[in-house]
């Protein structure tokens, strides 16, 4: 016997198609693009960073590894598919992210001429709505993030609700990497944040190894928030002379759960 | 075939060989070796047919071509003789036929229509053969006929020398049917992919529809087809002449005059979304993309003010072309009132996407990732996206260790909303219509001014 609910959504159905209507346990699990960390995709991050939304690394001001991790995974990411990279910081260096194994042919560099967030994003969805399976995008310090204009949320927060579409319409893997106080429209928008926080300097004989890094899941659409873990960011090349430039002052942090020590580069 | 087109080719020894044997009529028989001395780190230009039977082939350093064929005769290349040479034969084959082109080993004529002088296309042939054979001396001229360039040169290999092989019209497609598929042109990659397939002549891929090839391959897929069929590949000769649909127009403009002339802005809009509406349903019709879309407004008493700009998604429509029309006007300064509006859209292409490749995975999603790519480029500046590659010679300093890859393609159109040069003498559009109404009139247009 037709009812009213049941005539609307026929309506529904005809009008728009089929699977404009499902119900809420036929949508299935989140689909996932696994990282190779185990530490992500097994405690983290369930499977991997989700595919379709936008994933989310957070961390003070300074050296907290995210860039170096955000680089790590885009250069995992480039050795089986088309990966984007979008530097709005402007200090992409293609050299370490290929000691980082990244195959840089498979790697478009993205960088907006005017240094102009929304045009940054808008060239971002272009290359997702195009296809492009895999965008990380780099975003400058928290000073530029206090601009009015982007606190009061203008144009760019256009713009980055269509990239959340886009991503979400193409199924692509979105990584955002940002310096917090994060802009609330970014905060809203990613499914996933992981916040960087360093946990030392890793050292042998004078030379800097590596980067301990806590990850807190502090926002998860995907899974259960509030997981901790430690990384170790281990650089492909010993840096013997980051004593002599100048580096940020260690951070102590108490490490509350075992050191995951990754080798980021290619051979490792 | 569109319009009984025929073409002739005739494939002679390269014309550096044919020198070298003036020259030194001793070494007619001899395996000969053009391009220099074989300590000279140079490739082999051109090789007599004695000395390809021991594997020498063009290209080749001429050191590996000794090694194959240590008893060849090498000989420099007489750039001076060979250009002379290259010009005779253009010249006699010019009085014979209208349309010429002459390679180094081969010369194509366009045999269309009737000559006045020959009572049929045979004589017509048969003429411009022993023209080339007296030219150039020789008894290895072999001569193909038929209604693509492709196919014509296809005969002229099979006919062998002192032939000619005339493929008469509309037998193209039967002619190619029984060959084997090396005898096209096409990608490697695709002709392995087609063998696995088990489509090893030409019949079997011609009997394939073009949708299957194009959802395969790509615009590789439809020259693929148009060539099985007998046809030429899209831009070999000229557009017209060939199988399959004719290609898109370069351009489609729509122009709305705007009578008295005026400054208001409501009256502009109305004329640039009736353009582009119009020309958005054009777009459609054809089933074409623009890769870049141009505003003029042309003033009163004041050159013309014109913007270009590569919209980052391609309008195929009218409410897709009518917002980057908007964006035009908005950016716009106009000095006088303007007395017309023209909408023009360039770089058309086929709006149809393609499948996602089943058989190799990527490819066709890398296709359209470059495009955007080129866009961004188009509008952005080169620098906007791009690839790095190691350098083969890194030096300590961190940006030595890489360099930037230069784009491998860029679409047509200028940078964002790029003034255009000597818009006062824009040309008109290849097709550009004027509607018999100019536009509706000023006095019933909400009066708001800018």
């Amino acid at each position: 016997m037709s009812t009213p609910l049941s005539q609307a959504l026929a309506t529904l159905r005809r009008r728009h198609g089929e699977g404009v209507i499902r119900s809420g346990d036929a949508l299935g699990g989140v689909e996932a693009w696994p990282t190779g960390l185990p530490i992500l995709d097994q405690r983290l991050t369930p499977g991997g960073l989700p595919v379709g939304r936008i994933s989310l690394l957070a961390a003070a001001p300074g050296a907290s590894g995210r860039l170096t991790l955000l680089q790590a995974l885009t250069s995992a990411a480039s050795r089986e598919r088309i990966a984007v990279y979008l530097d709005l910081v402007g200090s992409l260096d293609p050299g370490f992210l290929a000691d980082l194994g990244a195959d840089l042919t498979s790697l478009l560099v993205v960088r907006p001429p005017s240094g102009r967030w929304e045009e940054g994003l808008a060239m971002a969805r272009s290359l997702v709505g195009a296809g492009a399976p895999w965008l990380a995008v780099a975003l400058p310090g928290a000073e530029p993030l206090q601009r009015p204009g982007l606190r009061s949320g203008a144009g760019w927060e256009h713009r980055l609700t269509s990239l959340v579409e886009s991503v979400s319409t193409h199924r692509a893997v979105c990584l955002v990497s940002a310096a917090s106080p994060l802009p609330p429209a970014l905060g809203y928008a990613a499914s996933l944040t992981l916040d960087c926080a360093a946990g030392g300097w890793e050292e042998a004989h004078g030379d800097v190894l590596g980067l301990r890094t806590r990850l807190t899941l502090v926002k998860s659409k995907v899974s259960v928030p509030g997981e901790t873990a430690v990384l170790l960011l281990r650089y492909p090349r010993p840096f013997a002379t980051a004593q002599a430039v100048g580096r940020p002052a260690l951070v102590d942090l108490p490490l509350t759960t075992d050191v995951t020590d990754v080798s980021l580069s290619a051979a490792g | 075939m569109v319009g009984g087109s025929r073409f002739l080719c005739a494939r002679f020894p390269h014309l550096a060989l044919v020198v070298t044997w003036r020259a030194h009529p001793e070494l007619r028989s001899e395996p000969v070796v053009v391009g220099g001395a074989p300590e000279l780190r140079l490739p082999v230009l051109a090789a007599s047919e004695a000395a390809r039977t021991s594997g020498v082939r063009p290209g080749q350093p001429l050191r590996e071509a000794q090694q194959r064929c240590p008893g060849a005769a090498f000989v420099a290349l007489d750039e001076t003789a060979t250009a002379r040479l290259h010009e005779e034969l253009f010249t006699q084959l010019h009085r014979l036929a209208p349309t010429v082109e002459v390679g180094d080993e081969a010369a194509w004529c366009d045999l269309s229509g009737r000559h006045a002088a020959h009572s049929d296309g045979a004589g017509w042939a048969i003429a411009i053969a022993r023209s080339i054979n007296q030219l150039l001396d020789d008894d290895g001229i072999a001569v193909g006929v038929a209604g693509s360039r492709l196919v014509a040169e296809i005969a002229a290999r099979q006919a062998g020398p002192r032939r000619i092989r005339r493929v008469a019209e509309g037998e193209e497609a039967a002619f190619l049917a029984p060959l084997p598929l090396s005898v096209l042109p096409m990608d490697p990659a695709v002709a392995t992919r087609l063998a696995a397939l088990g489509l090893d002549c030409v019949g079997a891929v011609a009997n394939l529809s073009a949708a299957d090839l194009q959802r395969q391959f790509g615009p590789a897929g439809m020259d693929l087809w148009r060539r099985a069929r007998g046809g030429d590949g899209v831009g070999e000769w000229q557009f017209g002449h060939g199988f399959g649909p004719p290609a898109p127009p370069r351009r489609l403009g729509e122009r709305v005059i705007l009578e008295g002339g005026t400054g208001d802005l409501e009256t502009l809009r109305f004329a640039v979304h009736r353009s582009a509406l119009e020309l958005g349903d054009r777009l459609r019709h054809r089933g074409c993309r623009a890769a870049a879309v141009t505003l003029v407004c042309e003033l009163e008493d004041a050159e013309p003010a014109g913007l270009r700009i590569t919209p980052l998604q391609p309008p195929g429509s009218g409410a897709e072309l009518w917002p980057v029309a908007l964006e035009l006007l908005a950016g716009l300064r106009l000095v006088a009132p303007v007395t017309a509006v023209r909408l023009e859209v360039e770089g058309l292409r086929p709006g149809t996407g393609r499948q996602v490749d089943l058989w190799r995975g990527g490819d066709a999603a890398g296709e359209e990732i470059d495009g955007a790519a080129s866009r961004l480029r188009a509008r952005f500046g080169r620098a906007a996206v791009r690839r790095a590659e190691l350098a083969v010679d890194p030096g300590d300093l961190p940006e030595r260790r890489f360099r930037w890859a230069e784009p491998v393609a860029q679409v047509d159109g200028e940078g964002h909303g790029s003034p255009l040069a000597g818009t006062a003498s824009a040309p008109a559009a290849a097709e550009e219509r004027t509607p018999a109404v100019s536009g509706a009139p000023v006095a019933a247009m909400p009066a708001l001014r800018r």
